[in-house]
């Protein structure tokens, strides 16, 4: 079986981690050992571009869900990227500071963004995305993109 | 005898509607109409797409520096396609990382940082042609 859900939408494949839950915007959450591990779905990073800079919410700042937990310059735009969950910020990928295309060549993987402690992972959890109802909205975002091209 | 000295070849992106597209070509005219024109040629990356034969044979003959205003790599890839030899290879965003403050916007004309970061980007690729071609008259006369 498959690690992703994949989709093609007219000359660009999407794919979607199974292994881990994911809020609208395409944030991916990944619980490891009572800790969670944040990144961006493979279509965001193809919808925003080669990432430039990537600034990420420095060690040990409290974020509930919703608020800012990174900035991403690329070359097509700057988006704020709000956290999925709420918790504290335990460790920042430094390969954002050096290469932040490692979001673009490796979103699932070497390009995360941060690790987080949340106090209620469960809870959290509920709110959450899996993946293929994060796979039907990313679809349905990708098919409107492409309508624009 | 003496060789008549050749050119470096330089090829920009050719992306249409992408502020870095636009800055890597700034910096290829900058380069071969002002900083290096008797040392360099340009070489419109559509003609190589189109496989003129007349710009292949250019590609192939001379070492080449591409400028690429994204990851996809064309001028990069299309110097390879047409039998050439990549001297160096430029990206745009590697040197805006370099120049936080030099922000390009626009697209048929560039603001005030892109104008700049393309200067920049110039001087870098014009520092390139002269190694490459010292490194050439260092050869010969060995």
């Amino acid at each position: 079986m498959s690690d992703f859900l994949e989709t093609t939408v007219d000359k660009f494949t999407f794919k979607v981690a199974i292994d881990r839950f994911y809020n609208p915007e395409g944030v991916w959450v990944k619980e490891e050992n009572g800790r969670i591990r944040i990144g961006l779905s493979d279509f965001v990073q193809q919808r925003s571009g080669d990432v430039a800079f990537a600034e990420i919410k420095p060690v040990g700042t409290t974020l509930a869900a919703g608020q800012d937990v990174a900035v991403i310059e690329t070359i097509k735009v700057n988006i704020t990227y709000t956290s999925p969950v709420s918790g504290n910020i335990v460790e920042v990928n430094p390969a954002m500071t050096d290469a932040p295309e490692a979001i673009n060549l490796d979103p699932y993987g070497a390009g995360w963004l941060a690790v987080m402690e949340v106090t209620d992972w469960e809870a959290e959890r509920a709110k959450l995305l899996d993946p293929q109802a994060y796979f039907n909205i990313m679809k349905g975002q990708a098919e409107e993109e492409a309508k624009k091209l | 005898m003496t060789s008549q000295i050749q050119k470096i070849i330089i090829v920009p992106c050719s992306g249409i509607g992408k502020p870095y597209g636009t800055v890597s070509r700034e910096a290829a005219y900058a380069v071969t109409e002002d900083l290096r024109p008797g040392q360099t040629q340009l070489v419109p990356l559509a003609l190589l797409v189109l496989g003129d034969e007349e710009s292949r044979a250019v590609v192939a003959e001379s070492p080449a520096v591409t400028i690429d205003g994204c990851k996809l790599g064309c001028a990069a890839k299309m110097v390879q396609q047409s039998g050439g030899t990549i001297a160096q290879e430029f990206a745009v965003l590697d040197v805006y990382r370099n120049h936080k403050d030099l922000k390009p916007q626009g697209i048929a004309e560039l603001n005030e940082g892109g104008m700049k970061l393309a200067g920049v980007l110039a001087e870098e690729v014009a520092a390139v042609v002269d190694g490459i071609l010292t490194a050439k008259e260092g050869g010969e006369n060995a």
